[in-house]
């Protein structure tokens, strides 16, 4: 008699939380098509402030896609693999809201450069959104290994 | 069939071509742990920029012959900052990568999972893919190697013993992936 054991299946994370990665998709994509518009007037106005906000324009359209994916794959893992309750529920949420307004951080400082000059802007992005979501981030995703090695130890 | 997490009801009939499978947890783990890295190493470059510097030129003093130090002031310097501009050059790539080739690794494994019927050759393109998917710790080693070893000798070692195969090892699993998809269409 030949057994089939087929891999267990992902199990879909909450629709919230693909919903605020693929939001944040697209906003990167409208961030990149911004940068390129934005770019004419760079040609013409060589100025550092307008160049570092085109810098942060840039680091937002890259980080925004790259957590909107770290985002479907983080939870979909935490959706399968962590046990319902609290882990679950806490890993998913750092790493949605860390992830989804860690980029977000990019916008503010370069919205700031122009009242506050590039060094306090890149400060208050700092204490305001980067270490805050960028810390619930890594604390979710360091937790769901931990996890997933505490699952292959004990199955 | 997948389900919502936060929903364990049943539901209305969903029509899907298929269940999304998942790799080992193993696969999984470097996957995982890969973008935590990444992350890891970003908030380091962008919070302890001044320490890593500091470590980096302490690093090339103490392997001043390995560097070609001359004694010219100026001749050194530059090659000091050259080189501690290659490791933190290091960590950029590392951070870049960890976070891409998580991503990679997560997508394409649930793909041989969901998508390769064979055991032995989904076994072989896990093993493929996870050992390229360690693919950016070779940047890690490069910056590590660059201030031990000197600039050039740092990068060919890294190149040749950790970049280079672990690179060949991801392109291997892509492109066998690429051929058993082809051969169940055809």
């Amino acid at each position: 008699m030949t057994v089939v054991v087929e891999a267990p299946a992902w199990r879909l994370p909450p629709r919230w939380v693909l919903l605020v990665a693929v939001l944040s998709i697209a906003c990167a994509e409208v961030g990149g098509a911004s940068m390129a518009r934005f770019r004419d007037v760079d040609e013409r106005i060589l100025d550092e402030a307008l160049v570092k906000f085109d810098a942060g324009l840039r680091l937002f359209h890259m980080h925004a896609e790259g957590m909107g994916l770290v985002i479907i794959a983080g939870a979909t893992v935490a959706a399968t693999l962590a046990r319902p309750g609290t882990a679950r529920r806490s890993i998913i949420a750092l790493l949605t809201t860390g992830g989804a307004g860690y980029p977000v951080g990019y916008l503010v400082w370069s919205a700031l450069i122009p009242s506050y000059g590039m060094d306090s802007a890149k400060t208050i992005a700092e204490w305001l959104v980067w270490i805050p979501f960028g810390s619930a981030a890594i604390v979710a995703l360091w937790w769901l290994a931990a996890l997933i090695a505490l699952r292959m130890i004990r199955p | 069939m997948p389900q919502a997490a936060n929903n364990d009801k049943p539901r209305a009939a969903m029509i899907m071509s298929g269940p999304v499978r998942r790799p080992p947890l193993a696969v999984v783990l470097v996957a995982i742990s890969l973008l935590a890295l990444g992350e890891t190493a970003g908030a380091a470059m962008s919070r302890l920029k001044p320490e890593i510097q500091r470590y980096a030129a302490t690093r090339v003093a103490a392997n001043a012959a390995a560097h070609g130090f001359s004694g010219s002031a100026e001749y050194d310097d530059e090659v000091r900052e050259r080189a501690i501009f290659t490791a933190e050059a290091g960590l950029s790539f590392f951070h870049l990568h960890a976070e891409g080739v998580g991503l990679v690794l997560f997508f394409t494994s649930t793909l041989v999972a969901s998508a390769v019927p064979w055991r032995r050759a989904r076994a072989a393109l896990y093993l493929l893919l996870t050992l390229g998917g360690l693919f950016p710790l070779g940047y890690l080693v490069y910056g590590a190697a660059v201030l031990e070893l000197g600039r050039d000798a740092g990068i060919d070692l890294a190149e040749r013993w950790i970049l280079t195969p672990l690179g060949i090892s991801a392109i291997a699993g892509l492109v066998g992936l690429l051929l058993v998809a082809a051969r169940r269409r055809a």
